[in-house]
């Protein structure tokens, strides 16, 4: 009887604090936090081997074009490397299930070294223990910093870092005042969440500012610009967009424009995805915080140095650079598509083009 | 007796026809009541615009689905179509005419591959298309790397989404002309007429001495025209964003077909209904965009809305017969 | 009385799916060394477990020539709920879990009496119902919740004997489920109500009814797949069940079930299930990109099926 009433009384209460769900991953004392722990020192004596090197790479996922570059970055980086022998690759297309099963396969095809994307990190936490218990250091490459017991160190990026960056840049640029619109990622992934945290976080400084509100356009260009057409109908007046995903700030860049909108509003900073930045450089505002493709490379560094029983921390910050608008000549490559990324990439690890 | 007065039979048959129009009309209502920004022609047209490329693929599958048959690769064939069209345009003008009309054999290509094998085999075009999609999908991925790669000749967007009088995207325009070739091939083609009979009673028509096997390998290549011009008109509205454009998309068709009064079994239907059934659709998605409601009740609601405008379709037309 | 015309169609004959998982697990015993060993044949048992449960429930509703888009987000809903429930009570287990395969089932029913009662076509409502449970999903949570109990993941990674416990769970129930259909007065009606609905009505089956228990059932077993799912992810990731309802109708057609009903069986429907995953697995073996994978995966279902093609043609 009393479990029954516990029980109730639970579902009661979980339903009434969905209303106001709020940040519970990410936000500042997270993030701070998160830094301290990366600097820890990782003992490596238990990983350390001779060579040849075999590198397994469990992607989350490969249809996109940064992990594509990110991939690139990997395979540059072990090619410079002799002691590096064979780079073994699986895709779980998105599917989190089955990169559990891909790394299952991947433990058993003797890998010496496993980096990883995960599609969800939760749901691959227990397999990555079964790696490190299995003798294999994990490396995560470009997501948040990972703290579990089985990823031994992260080539990490903040999202949360990289949100505060962009909304930082937009608060200056719109002058602290001002109703701005958010275009999210994929609702439920990390960067969607710690840079809607990030967001919220800075909006606490400038009370002129407000959000009129966050939308999710998935990644997808034609899904933001459908999605800001929309938000154009419902509000009269919108002077900024938080977008730091760039592919995505061209889609809504695209619907003001044709809304004849564009003069009234900020965009604020994207990414360095090539079809944004041939945008920044045709308009002359917004800029890029970066979202460093060579993430893949650090990860292949950090491996390397755990291989050799050599000292590491729990997570290197891949950091993002800000690009003012004016300086973006140097990055865009108006002869490169616009689903590409700036990078330092040598020629024969390029994508196809 | 007068021979004006409409008989019951009469009115069930037309009320039949025009369910889809009653459906349309409802939701359109329901539109105005939450926005008004449903009367204004601009944003009208842009929702038009929005559902171009579904809406010009769905005129295609409207065929294969008449034909009693299913395409769920024409979301595959669609972002192939984008990319193989950038790819091809390589931002060159010069290069246009040849990209869309290579991009239109490959979308030819894949429909016809559809066709054959259903016509000659007796496989579920469920399974069958739902495999060369994901196929197709592998071929487009292996094509691009991963990233997608072209670059769209200047002045092909531009053109699609001018505004004439400032109000008219072109693009809305070539969906609507889309339609317009859809409604002539079904009504006034050969062709079009062995679909629905093919559709209603295989066994008849081939006594009939229809070909059935040519008319579903057209049907299919059609399908598959149409779908490759659906990547373009993709490709116009939004640029080159990624190698999955098209995904999904599949489903939003078949809804779309489906309300609009061309059922699973064949023989009846057709391209008019389609149309009000994409429109349907798309206004759906953007009464709950434009009301505000927070993301995920979003998707719910849409399912509703689908669910309620079928069973109002359904009801309607069980009272027909 | 025209009995006669009601004989079922078991599936016999039907059985080419079993030919061709044989002759591809032949071939990878021959020529893949990584295969023979017992942990990959492990693996597969385990990683068709979740696809399996779901494919079985699905089995049902297409006999009746009809078709379950919702199973994918039932068993994706009981993933988020099953794994938020048992991060507060790890101890209930075995209550949540049958909670759970209730409001599969309950789902189910809802689904299954739409069809009926508002004459509605079941692939337009099932798909507008995964849209509802997945907007349900994502007003829940937008992130991971929860973690499954332990016993749940020992159900969905343990073994016994080198054998998964969750292979086990599989083939109990697809040989249940075998029996309840050529054995019982319920499975001979299914059978009989899809083939041929008119001689079924003659002959006084209740085919309404029959609908929402296949939907019922259609549910219960998504819940069952979702909870071993769980087991298997250890949290309740939202997305989980994305794409699975696909999966399991190409399972189930693999299996050489008609789409229009009233032929088709269980244990073919497994057969189906594993020869998915065994491609699955034979391409990661193969060391195949990732985009070829995919591409092959199409090539070799179509391949399937025209091999596996019903000697009659389909209604």
């Amino acid at each position: 009887m009393k479990l029954t009433k516990r029980l109730l009384m639970t579902t009661a209460a979980a339903f009434a604090a969905l209303g106001l769900a709020g940040p519970a991953v990410a936000d500042k004392e997270t993030e701070e936090r998160q830094t301290a722990a990366a600097k820890e020192a990782v003992d490596t004596s238990k990983f350390a081997k001779e060579g040849p090197y075999t590198i397994g790479v469990s992607a989350g996922y490969l249809a996109n074009s940064w992990v594509v570059f990110a991939l690139q970055h990997i395979y540059w980086e072990a090619s410079e490397h002799d002691e590096i022998e064979e780079v073994i690759v699986t895709d779980a297309a998105f599917n989190p299930t089955k990169q559990i099963s891909d790394i299952e396969d991947l433990i058993r095809q003797d890998i010496d070294l496993l980096i990883y994307w995960p599609v969800d990190d939760a749901a691959i936490a227990s397999v990555l223990e079964r790696t490190v218990e299995a003798g294999i250091p994990t490396v995560q490459a470009g997501g948040g910093f990972t703290d579990n017991a089985g990823t031994v160190s992260n080539a990490y990026i903040s999202q949360w870092r990289l949100g505060e960056m962009v909304a930082r840049n937009l608060m200056k640029d719109l002058g602290g005042e001002g109703q701005i619109i958010a275009m999210l990622p994929i609702a439920g992934t990390t960067a969607a969440v710690d840079q809607l945290d990030a967001l919220e976080t800075v909006l606490e400084e400038y009370p002129d500012v407000e959000l009129l509100s966050a939308e999710y356009g998935d990644w997808n260009r034609a899904k933001a610009k459908q999605i800001t057409e929309n938000l154009l109908q419902r509000f009269p007046q919108i002077d900024g967009v938080f977008s730091p995903a760039g592919q995505m700030s061209i889609g809504v860049a695209e619907a003001f424009e044709e809304a004849g909108r564009l003069e009234e509003v900020t965009m604020s900073p994207g990414d360095e995805y090539n079809g944004w930045l041939k945008w920044v450089a045709d308009n002359g505002q917004g800029g890029a915080v970066t979202f460093p493709t060579r993430a893949g490379q650090e990860a292949v560094k950090i491996g390397l140095s755990i291989l050799k029983g050599e000292e590491v921390t729990r997570g290197t910050a891949v950091e993002s650079e800000y690009i003012a608008p004016e300086d973006i000549g140097e990055y865009v490559d108006q002869d490169a598509p616009d689903d590409w990324w700036s990078s330092e990439l040598p020629e024969e690890f390029l994508p196809k083009q | 007796m007068n021979a004006l007065v409409p008989t019951r039979d009469g009115v069930r048959r037309f009320l039949s026809a025009y369910a889809i129009v009653a459906v349309l009309a409802a939701v359109f209502l329901l539109a105005v009541l939450i926005s008004d920004a449903f009367l204004q022609p601009k944003y009208l047209f842009n929702v038009i615009r929005q559902i171009a490329p579904v809406g010009i693929a769905a005129v295609g599958v409207t065929f294969v689905m008449i034909l009693g048959g299913v395409d769920l690769s024409i979301g595959a064939i669609i972002s192939l179509s984008a990319v193989v069209s950038a790819v091809l345009m390589n931002g060159e003008a010069a290069n246009l005419p040849m990209a869309i009309g290579v991009t239109c054999l490959v979308g030819m290509a894949a429909g016809a591959f559809n066709g054959i094998v259903l016509a000659f085999s007796r496989v579920s075009p469920f399974i069958l298309t739902l495999a060369t999609g994901i196929a197709i999908l592998g071929i487009t991925q292996i094509f691009s790397g991963g990233t997608a790669r072209g670059i769209v000749s200047p002045g092909f967007r531009e053109f699609f989404n001018y505004r004439i009088e400032g109000i008219v995207p072109v693009l809305s325009l070539a969906f609507l002309a889309a339609v317009l070739v859809g409604v002539l091939i079904q009504k006034r083609t050969l062709f079009g007429q062995y679909v629905f009979l093919t559709g209603s009673n295989r066994r008849a028509a081939i006594l009939s001495g229809i070909p059935v096997r040519g008319v579903t390998i057209m049907a299919y290549t059609l399908s598959g025209l149409f779908g490759a011009l659906g990547g373009l008109a993709l490709l116009a509205r939004s640029g080159v964003s990624s190698t999955m454009s098209g995904q999904g998309l599949e489903f939003q068709i078949l809804a779309a077909i489906v309300l609009g009064g061309t059922t699973f079994e064949g023989g009846r239907g057709g391209v008019v209904g389609t149309l009000a059934g994409v429109l349907v659709l798309v206004i759906a998605f953007n009464i709950v965009n434009i009301s505000g409601l927070p993301y995920h009740l979003q998707m719910v609601v849409m399912g509703l809305i689908i669910i309620a405008a079928s069973a109002m379709y359904g009801q309607i037309n069980a009272r027909s017969q | 009385m025209a009995v006669g015309t009601l004989r079922p169609r078991l599936g016999a004959g039907q059985s080419g799916i079993w030919l061709i998982l044989a002759a591809g697990f032949g071939f990878a015993l021959l020529f893949l060394p990584d295969f023979r060993t017992f942990e990959n044949l492990a693996n597969i048992l385990r990683q068709s477990a979740v696809l399996g449960l779901i494919a079985i429930g699905q089995t049902f509703v297409i006999l009746l020539g009809m078709i379950d888009l919702s199973v994918g987000m039932i068993a994706g809903l009981v993933v988020v709920l099953s794994c938020w429930l048992l991060d507060i009570y790890p101890a209930l287990t075995l209550p949540v879990a049958a909670a759970m395969i209730m409001l599969g089932m309950a789902i189910g029913v809802v689904n299954g009496s739409l069809v009926r009662w508002l004459k509605l076509h079941p692939l337009i409502l099932t798909f507008g119902m995964l849209s509802v449970l997945q907007g349900l999903i994502f007003t829940f949570t937008d992130r991971s919740v929860g973690r499954a109990s332990d016993a749940l993941q020992q159900l969905a990674n343990g073994e016994l004997f080198g054998v998964p416990l969750s292979a086990i769970l599989l083939l109990l129930l697809v040989l249940l489920t075998q029996a309840i259909l050529s054995r019982t007065h319920f499975g001979f009606h299914l059978l009989a109500a899809g083939g041929n609905p008119d001689s079924a009505r003659k002959a006084g089956i209740n085919a309404g009814g029959l609908q929402v228990t296949a939907f019922a059932i259609a549910g219960g077993f998504a819940a069952a797949g979702g909870l071993v799912l769980a087991g298997r992810l250890g949290t309740g990731y939202p997305l989980a069940g994305t794409g699975l309802e696909l999966d399991s109708i190409v399972a189930v057609v693999l299996g050489g079930a008609a789409l229009g009903g009233g032929r088709g069986s269980i244990v073919n429907t497994l057969a189906g299930v594993l020869a998915l995953t065994l491609v699955s697995n034979l391409l990661n073996l193969f060391g195949v990109s990732a985009f070829v994978q995919m591409f092959a995966k199409g090539a070799i279902v179509v391949v399937a099926i025209l091999a596996n093609q019903p000697r009659r043609a389909a209604r």
